[in-house]
């Protein structure tokens, strides 16, 4: 256990004991190695399920909306809870996210920021492995220790496993917490920010339909993407919408051009580049090439990124006179 | 029946023989590992993977395909003959659970022809697991890693060669057509199909599963699924990467007058599964989904098919974007058994 | 000019099919004056009426494509001037960024393209249009995002 750990149950345990809180969103390890799940702690006694560690992936903001919902069918008073979440600093920008689009209440919230590193991606260590499985893994400092179902010992440096969302990111600790634990992360990113859509954007109209003919002919339309991200927490997705019918639910190519498509736009100006859809994917799609693309016009175009402060609107709900135009068509 | 062996270094030319007359679908590398394609060039075809990331059904039940198509108010089945299909490598667990989809698909006398027709020009040839996958728990769910069931072949990989050994009266034809490749096992090479076969049986760890249906029954109202279900994202992976899960939408796509009915995979974790024209819908969280899922394959499918919907191949283990483990679950509905 | 280049490039008979969501206040009526002054523009267009470019869905270009369209042409008031005071405003920001998504993902940018026209520019609406169509023309007809029903077997 490490003092990051440690400290983290102790201050949870400390907020739910004096009723500052009544549940608390964490990470727990899960059965398979490098995996994390999410953990719901109501009681001082469960503090020690929580963990923190190099594969707390999963952007935990994706779980808030539904603890502030009232539960159907109940005729009792209810009150939302208050309650608890640790953030990384992408998981805070979508926590701020949802604070302004109105799904969750930051009066009833209690964010614990930890500064991050960044984490590890398991697909990359399945990679890593070929067609071997991972039986076993443990992190080791700044290297991972695997062994394959082969039984063979591998040690991997996290640098070279990072999370691609990790490598590049800009905002290692919480924009908005109640408390911080550990210490500020020191190093910087890797890679420069949009690296991979600046080099993607070199190809040719031809080559850069191929890509995503390729990429996206593997999609199943399973929504893992979408349900592991806190931005979409639309009751009905559009993708389900049958009237109208926006595009058809099957793998047909040009509907899944028309989801990704969708959804992505649908991120605009709000997409935090958690990784969260990344990771999720079970066929390992690069989404992030299609989100990041969008980020780094919003950036580029309105001077804006996602979600870094309350106060200022996402960048598609608001405007400037002098906005770009030079895209527009003139005779 | 034919019991046989094939040289490693001839699976190519087998496999190429074999696809002269049929579409040939077999693992091949994938960035996930493995994954089962249509395969033109059997040189791709890579048998090393421990199991594919998604499992083979899409051969006889893909994820999406056209029943009809229509125009005002003449309707045109779509009669496309199914081609003769080799799917090879396919684990046994995959083939059981072939097996199980036959009697989803043939249930109380209603055939449906869509499967079928695939179905029945489908020649399957499995390949013994010699390793357990990261998640395997198939002998702890009536399967067994040198399983025979839903195969008309079964072969296991014995390091130089191939032992085959043919288990219906197709797979028996499939491998003599190969005969020019093929040679007849010896005594020796039985011997090392019998060592494989207890390796591979020892090195799965049983897992506790809930066989006592009317506990299970009782488990209805426990705390386990409001537990679960806030983990659960509710997407639909574990449903498609699963070999047994069947569960389809049927929709209507249109383009000026003309239309196509299709049916298309879905999943009863999906929020709007059994959502109700009136707005109504009767599992409205995310707990209520879980719980459906779960007993629907180890409660509902025993009590209308006699055996749980599951072959532990752990796919929906290795693949949850919520790290939720089915075997974590069903420890816990074991033991709520043993307690209630 | 339009008319010559109609000629030379409609060898083998295709011709560009552009879907034009216009809104209501600036440039339907725009469109609407081209008309009633009998200033010749080629007839490629379907016109989609719509109350404020700001109404415009993404989806809408997006479901245009799908729909087998060679090309879309969005057009509204001049900032400043919507009758919804800054619809357009947002307009134009979802349209820059959706130009460039689509750009990104292979769709040629010849072929999607927004515009301001106000009410009183009839004749500039049809050059626009002359433009957005011989635009079109140089990347012949649409064949990538297309919806195609073919049947698999």
């Amino acid at each position: 256990m490490n003092q990051v750990e440690e400290t983290l149950r102790q201050e949870v345990a400390k907020l739910l004991e004096d009723g500052t809180i009544d549940v608390f969103v964490g990470h727990e390890a899960a059965s398979l190695p490098l995996r994390t799940s999410p953990c719901f702690v109501r009681s001082p006694k469960e503090v020690d399920r929580l963990v923190w560690n190099r594969i707390c992936t999963s952007n935990l903001a994706t779980y808030l909306p539904q603890l502030f919902k009232r539960p159907v069918g109940l005729k009792a008073e209810w009150t939302p809870p208050k309650v608890g979440v640790v953030a990384k600093g992408c998981d805070s920008r979508s926590i701020v996210g949802l604070i302004k689009e109105k799904q969750i209440p930051r009066d009833r919230l209690f964010i614990i920021g930890v500064g991050c590193e960044g984490m590890i991606d398991r697909h990359s260590v399945g990679r890593a492995l070929g067609v071997v499985g991972l039986a076993d893994a443990k992190v080791d400092g700044n290297s991972v220790q695997v062994i394959g179902t082969d039984g063979e010992e591998k040690r991997i440096d996290i640098a070279d496993v990072l999370a691609a969302s990790c490598r590049e990111c800009q905002h290692r600790e919480a924009v908005l917490s109640n408390l911080t634990v550990g210490e500020a992360p020191s190093s910087a990113p890797e890679v420069s920010h949009y690296a991979n859509v600046g080099e993607f954007e070199t190809k040719s109209s031809q080559e850069r339909w191929e890509h995503w003919v390729g990429e996206l002919s593997r999609c199943i339309r399973c929504y893992a993407c979408r349900q592991a991200c806190p931005n979409c927490y639309c009751e009905e997705c559009f993708a389900e919408e049958t009237a109208p019918k926006w595009l058809g639910v099957t793998t047909d190519l040009s509907d899944v051009f028309v989801f990704h498509l969708g959804r992505a736009f649908h991120q605009a100006g709000r997409c935090v580049d958690c990784g969260a859809c990344v990771a999720a994917c079970p066929q390992g799609i690069d989404l992030r090439l299609l989100n990041q693309k969008i980020n780094k016009d919003v950036e580029e175009l309105f001077e804006a990124q996602a979600s870094l402060s309350l106060e200022e609107a996402q960048a598609l709900s608001s405007f400037r006179m002098e906005d770009d135009q030079s895209f527009m068509t003139e005779p | 029946m034919l019991e046989i062996t094939l040289d490693k270094s001839k699976v190519q030319e087998f496999l190429r023989l074999l696809g002269q007359s049929r579409r040939l679908f077999a693992p091949v590398k994938d960035r996930m590992g493995t994954k089962f394609s249509e395969v033109a060039d059997p040189s791709l075809v890579c048998l090393d993977g421990l199991n594919t990331n998604l499992s083979p059904k899409e051969v006889v039940f893909p994820q999406w395909e056209t029943l009809y198509t229509f125009k005002e108010d003449q309707a045109n089945e779509v009669k496309l003959a199914a081609q003769e299909t080799l799917l090879f490598g396919a684990r046994p667990c995959d083939a059981r659970a072939l097996e199980l989809l036959d009697r989803v698909f043939t249930w109380e006398g209603i055939d449906d022809p869509y499967y079928l027709r695939r179905r029945e020009k489908t020649c399957v040839v499995a390949l013994a697991c010699n390793t357990p996958g990261e998640a395997c728990f198939c002998s702890s769910v009536g399967g067994s890693p040198v399983g025979e069931v839903g195969a008309d072949a079964l072969a296991f990989d014995l390091g130089e060669q191939l032992y085959l050994r043919a288990l219906t009266e197709r797979g028996e034809a499939l491998l003599k057509e190969a005969s020019t490749l093929i040679e007849k096992a010896t005594e020796e090479d039985k011997q090392a199909v019998q060592q494989a076969v207890a390796e591979a049986e020892k090195q799965l760890q049983p897992i506790p599963i809930p066989e006592d249906l009317a506990a299970l029954k009782e488990s209805f109202d426990a705390e386990i699924w409001e537990d679960l279900g806030q983990k659960c994202l509710g997407c639909g992976t574990c449903t498609y990467v699963c070999p047994t899960c069947h569960c389809f939408d049927i929709t209507d796509e249109t383009k000026k007058g003309v239309g196509r009915r299709v049916r298309s995979w879905d999943s009863c974790a999906f929020s709007l599964f059994t959502l109700h024209g009136s707005g109504h819908n009767p599992r409205i969280t995310q707990a209520a989904r879980y719980r459906q899922r779960v007993l629907h394959k180890f409660l509902y499918c025993p009590e209308n098919f006699g055996e749980a919907f599951c072959v532990g191949c752990g796919r929906c283990i290795t693949n949850c974007p919520a790290g939720l483990d089915l075997r974590a679950v069903l420890e816990r509905l074991a033991s709520l058994a043993k307690v209630g | 000019m339009t008319k010559e280049i109609n000629e030379k490039m409609s060898g083998n008979g295709w011709e560009p099919r552009i879907v034009a969501f216009l809104c209501n206040w600036c440039s339907y009526a725009g469109a609407d004056l081209a008309g009633v002054s009998r200033i010749q523009y080629p007839p490629n267009v379907r016109v989609i009426r719509v109350p404020c470019s700001g109404r415009i869905n993404p989806l809408f270009i997006v479901k245009a494509l799908q729909a087998g369209a060679d090309g879309v042409l969005v057009s509204g008031c001049h900032p400043g001037d919507c009758h919804y005071i800054s619809g357009n405003l947002y307009a134009r920001r979802k349209f820059a960024l959706l130009k460039s998504l689509l750009e990104y993902v292979g769709i040629e940018p010849q072929r999607v393209h927004f515009s301001w026209v106000s009410a009183a520019e009839g004749a500039r609406f049809a050059e626009i249009l002359g433009k957005v169509i011989d635009s079109v023309r140089s990347v012949g007809p649409a064949n990538r995002m297309i919806k195609r029903f073919k049947e698999v077997a």
